[in-house]
């Protein structure tokens, strides 16, 4: 029964060792995103001044919604999974796999979440070096089911991320060069992701579209979850919602490879 | 000089031939960034729909410093963005040894290489915004003042390719700066925040003093809105000389630390 993960146990592994080659790369990365959250504090904190509240939430509430957001960034986003993946078919490295018993979506996947516990585990580094400036600015409520319903929101989410990066990778099959739609995806992501601004500050009609969205699932979803911008009912409406992306997107892919496969051609030995 | 502006316009030929055979591409492209651009005006309307002002700027001058913010970006990616950027992968690779043969200066010949016309068409949109925002203020600029921004955009412009190729010199050192490009983005953020904004010692210290991240966009916008200000003037102009002097020295430093990677 548990074989077959076990190929998939060595593709965590090796992903987990060569992720750890570039440890310093994720820290520099940590590091460098201590500035984007100084621009957040200083553009808020402005914004703030002679105001008491932002859609309904104060200072420390919005600027503990961006820090959560950071964490979760370095634990479930796909940094560049897309181009790992675009890379690998442009080369041809893709061949191997097509030979042998091992799924490609969870090669990549299982390379994913030992990529993603590095970076995650390393943006601790940072955040203990700003603790001292930003922790009088934290403040999370501690009603139980935010975590009940939050670590699964989290898990679906590292699974919608990590499907659309495989999509957008998949359409190398079809384009020579995906960049260009990366990073337009990226701009989308973020901002429909509630990365530039908490997307409930949007006007209420145009904040609803968001929610059945995927985008709104890759990262607003369980931030507001955790800092309290979500009350219970929309998280359980937002679980379901997710639920149907997650099913979605995994078809997508499966559909992206079987068409791209088809036009696919492997040269060489 | 004849010789390198000949090299360049060879380059800037070269670049435009293939955007010309690549139109998808150019399209796509000329999108990325023009997004980009809305999500941050986007991000000013959401924010303003809260507040009246941020840091003593109403909506219309934070457009403005903005816009200008962007108008260097697009510049910066139209002229050298590409060849930077590529620089860093070229070092990883030992594709690199191909800019050591070349007969001219290594940084001139390895940051001006390729050209980018998306960049440079989006540089009209912002452009377009800081004309749109100056319009709403009511300014009417003399032309000296114009003449004053242009100077003050060029020195910023200066200054972001100085810490772009500090940052990808850093892949010298580094197995990979694959991390540190993207965090260069990070940087340009602090363009898009009125000098005001600062209040700590530290951050003051930090970004206004240290790094050159918000002189660089405030000066200009300050010459449109409140006219010409000698000291903002004299603070960008030296900053650019400095910064391209520290730029020059590191990457020179790390050529010595380069050991090619192929055969």
């Amino acid at each position: 029964m548990l074989s077959p993960l076990v190929k998939y146990r060595q593709a965590f592994l090796v992903g987990l060792q060569s992720n750890l080659v570039y440890r310093w790369n994720f820290a520099v990365r940590g590091f460098f995103s201590l500035f984007h959250l100084a621009v957040v504090f200083i553009l808020w904190g402005a914004a703030f001044e002679g105001v008491g509240d932002i859609g309904g939430f104060d200072l420390r509430q919005t600027l503990t919604y961006f820090v959560t957001l950071l964490i979760l960034q370095f634990f479930i986003s796909a940094f560049n999974e897309d181009y790992q993946i675009s890379e690998e078919i442009r080369n041809g490295l893709i061949n191997q796999f097509l030979l042998k018993p091992i799924n490609y979506f969870l090669y990549r996947f299982s390379i994913f979440v030992a990529a993603r516990l590095v970076s995650g585990g390393l943006i601790f580094l940072p955040l203990l070096v700003a603790m001292p400036f930003i922790h009088e600015y934290l403040t999370f409520p501690t009603e139980g089911w935010r975590f009940a319903i939050g670590i699964p929101a989290v898990l679906l989410s590292a699974l919608i991320q990590f499907s659309i990066a495989y999509s957008f990778g998949m359409l190398t099959f079809w384009f020579l060069e995906i960049q260009g739609f990366v990073i337009l995806s990226m701009a989308i992501e973020s901002l429909l992701g509630g990365q530039v601004f908490p997307l409930d500050l949007l006007p209420a009609w145009m904040f609803r579209i968001t929610q059945f969205l995927p985008f709104y699932y890759q990262m607003y979803f369980p931030g507001a979850i955790f800092t309290g911008r979500i009350d219970q009912s929309t998280a359980m409406e937002g679980i379901v919602i997710q639920i149907f992306w997650v099913v979605a997107l995994l078809a997508l892919n499966q559909l992206l490879w079987r068409r791209g496969l088809r036009l696919h051609t492997a040269v060489g030995g | 000089m004849l010789y390198y502006l000949n090299i360049w316009l060879a380059s800037a030929r070269y670049s435009i031939v293939r955007t010309l055979m690549f139109r998808g591409d150019f399209i796509v492209w000329s999108l990325v960034e023009f997004f980009w651009m809305s999500v941050n005006l986007l991000l000013i309307s959401v924010i303003y729909q809260h507040t009246e002002s941020i840091a003593g700027w109403n909506k219309y001058e934070l457009m403005l410093l903005v816009g200008t913010s962007m108008l260097i970006q697009r510049f910066l990616m139209g002229f050298f963005w590409s060849s930077i950027f590529e620089m860093g992968r070229n070092v990883r690779t030992g594709n690199f040894d191909f800019f050591l043969a070349q007969p001219g200066n290594v940084m001139f010949m390895a940051t001006t290489r390729k050209l980018d016309p998306d960049g440079l068409i989006n540089s009209v949109v912002a452009a377009g915004v800081v004309i749109y925002a100056a319009n709403q203020l009511n300014l009417s600029p003399r032309l000296i003042d114009l003449g004053l921004y242009a100077l003050l955009v060029g020195c910023g412009l200066v200054i972001h390719y100085s810490l772009l190729v500090i940052s990808i010199s850093l892949v010298f050192w580094l197995t990979s700066a694959q991390g540190v490009e993207g965090t260069y983005f990070t940087l340009m953020e602090f363009s898009r925040l009125p000098r005001e904004a600062f209040k700590g010692v530290f951050t003051q210290g930090l970004f206004v003093w240290a790094l050159p991240v918000v002189v660089v966009s405030n000066a200009p916008a300050r010459t449109l809105l409140h006219g010409f200000e000698w000291q903002w003037t004299l603070w960008l102009v030296a900053l650019a000389i400095i910064w391209f002097g520290i730029a020059v020295f590191v990457f020179h430093r790390g050529i010595r630390r380069y050991a090619s990677a192929s055969s």
